[in-house]
């Protein structure tokens, strides 16, 4: 039956009111969980002796150097590109040497390339070298009316029985942090 | 209030709903024919200015129309003007943030069709229906202005087009400009589908206020309406991409989106309208 009530809220109005809340954080909460694991569903790769979990929807492709290179197509920008590549080195050579050797290809190759940082690093135990750079992709096509995107890349050289393996990550630089997480992720499941 | 106030039906208010979905499709319809016609060139700036400005067209037909109608017993402008800031504010400031930047629904939720499902519902949903609610439950809820239950269903509305024009308005700025003919389906689109959630948020609104519903009633409402929102976001998808593949493409046809929105919005209004008036009518005879 319709009533008249203009009072200030009663305690079955705040009860209404915490139960609209907590139904409401309950749901984020089951979406949260939810997508975690689309996220996490990844797709098992394996090629000359390195294997990874490659991350499921991926546009998956090989070859300009890379043993895998997995692209994500929704994301804005420049996609957001997971890549590894190996290439064979002298018994000396350090990670940090390989490294140095694939930035100074990076240089010649990218436009506006920069090193922003570089460090060795423990990855799941294994020494790593990680050098963080950012470089600009423009389309090489002239009459294109696309903006150049900045992006942001960060590679993990790893040297194991005279092979340099370098896992790579590149996103558009507002996609870069955000997607940091599934990069690691990534990177913990890369197996050599 | 009297107590027969709380047993209008205010037929105004369906009026503007209904016209409100008849206008948005005229509307379209003209700003599509003008465009084919006078393919009107524009510059960056103009393109965005027109692109806001085509935004912000659907809440102002909603506001015209209920105005007009809303003579006999007018709930006060500023009211519903700031009704429609604050579901707009909420949306920019909250709703577009924590569904782009946090849950960044973008780039898991088209995986496949349950995550589309489940993600439109729990992430898209709840956030967009929860964030509506709250623009009418904590400011006019407890006013003596809402003094009817339908006041539930015309303020949700005005929060609903609010939190719209931004989505639309984010929609035209971050592809800087947007085609006019698409773009203008899909600005169609956004509001007549806001509006028709938040109707159901509103008429359940309504009933909590006058009537002595059960604590569950309010979160059921809520989750109708973002139950509603997830299962029309994924079946515009599924109109919308039902053109096939050809050798020239992928084609889409938005205007089957928009006839989709177009009948949702009747739909809901509808229902609500029969369930208002069979709560009307339920009162009569216990009086």
């Amino acid at each position: 039956m319709l009533t008249t009530n203009l009072n200030r809220p009663s305690l079955g109005d705040r009860y209404a009111e915490i139960t609209v809340v907590a139904v409401t954080v309950i749901a984020l909460l089951a979406g949260w969980f939810y997508k975690s694991s689309v996220e996490s569903r990844s797709v098992a790769f394996e090629s000359d002796g390195v294997s990874a979990a490659v991350p499921d929807g991926w546009l998956q492709s090989q070859g300009e150097g890379s043993l895998i290179r997995a692209d994500d197509r929704t994301s804005a920008g420049f996609p957001t590109t997971y890549a590894i590549s190996k290439l064979a080195v002298a018994a000396d050579v350090t990670a940090a040497q390989a490294a140095s050797f694939q930035t100074l290809d990076r240089s010649q190759q990218l436009t506006g390339f920069r090193v922003l940082n570089q460090q060795t690093v423990l990855v799941n135990g294994q020494e790593a070298y990680q050098v963080s750079y950012v470089f600009v992709e423009s389309d090489p096509n002239l009459t294109s009316a696309d903006i150049p995107s900045v992006v942001l890349g960060m590679d993990y050289t790893f040297v194991k029985d005279g092979q340099a393996i370098t896992v790579s990550y590149w996103a558009d630089e507002h996609e870069f942090e955000p997607g940091l997480n599934l990069f690691n992720r990534f990177l913990s499941s890369v197996k050599f | 209030m009297t107590e027969s106030k709380a047993l209008q039906e205010r037929k105004h208010v369906w009026r503007a709903e209904f016209l409100l979905i008849v206008s948005l499709i005229v509307f379209v319809g003209v700003v599509y024919a003008l465009d084919g016609a006078l393919k009107p060139v524009f510059t960056s700036s103009t393109l965005l200015l027109t692109g806001v400005f085509l935004a912000l067209v659907p809440a102002a037909i909603w506001l015209t129309f209920f105005y007009l109608q809303d003579r006999a017993e007018p709930e006060p402008k500023h009211f519903v003007l700031g009704i429609f800031g604050l579901g707009a504010l909420l949306a920019a400031a909250v709703g577009v943030p924590l569904v782009e930047s946090v849950f960044r629904v973008s780039h898991w939720i088209y995986a496949d069709t349950l995550t589309t499902i489940l993600g439109g519902i729990l992430v898209v949903g709840f956030v967009q229906e929860f964030l509506k609610y709250a623009a009418v439950r904590y400011s006019i809820y407890h006013s003596a202005e809402f003094d009817e239950p339908t006041d539930g269903v015309i303020y949700a509305t005005a929060a609903g087009l609010g939190y719209a024009t931004v989505l639309n308005i984010q929609f035209v700025v971050s592809n800087g400009g947007v085609d006019l003919g698409a773009g203008v389906i899909r600005m169609a689109v956004v509001a007549l589908a806001q509006a028709a959630f938040s109707a159901i948020t509103g008429y359940f609104l309504g009933r909590a206020k006058f009537e002595s519903e059960q604590v569950w009633w309010m979160p059921l409402g809520i989750t109708l309406a973002a139950v509603a929102n997830g299962l029309f976001n994924w079946l515009r998808g599924r109109v919308v991409q039902s053109g096939g593949i050809s050798l020239t493409g992928a084609s889409a046809n938005p205007w089957l989106g928009l006839a989709l929105a177009a009948f949702v919005a009747l739909g809901v209004t509808a229902i609500v309208l029969s369930l208002v008036r069979r709560n009307i009518r339920s009162a009569q005879v216990a009086k």
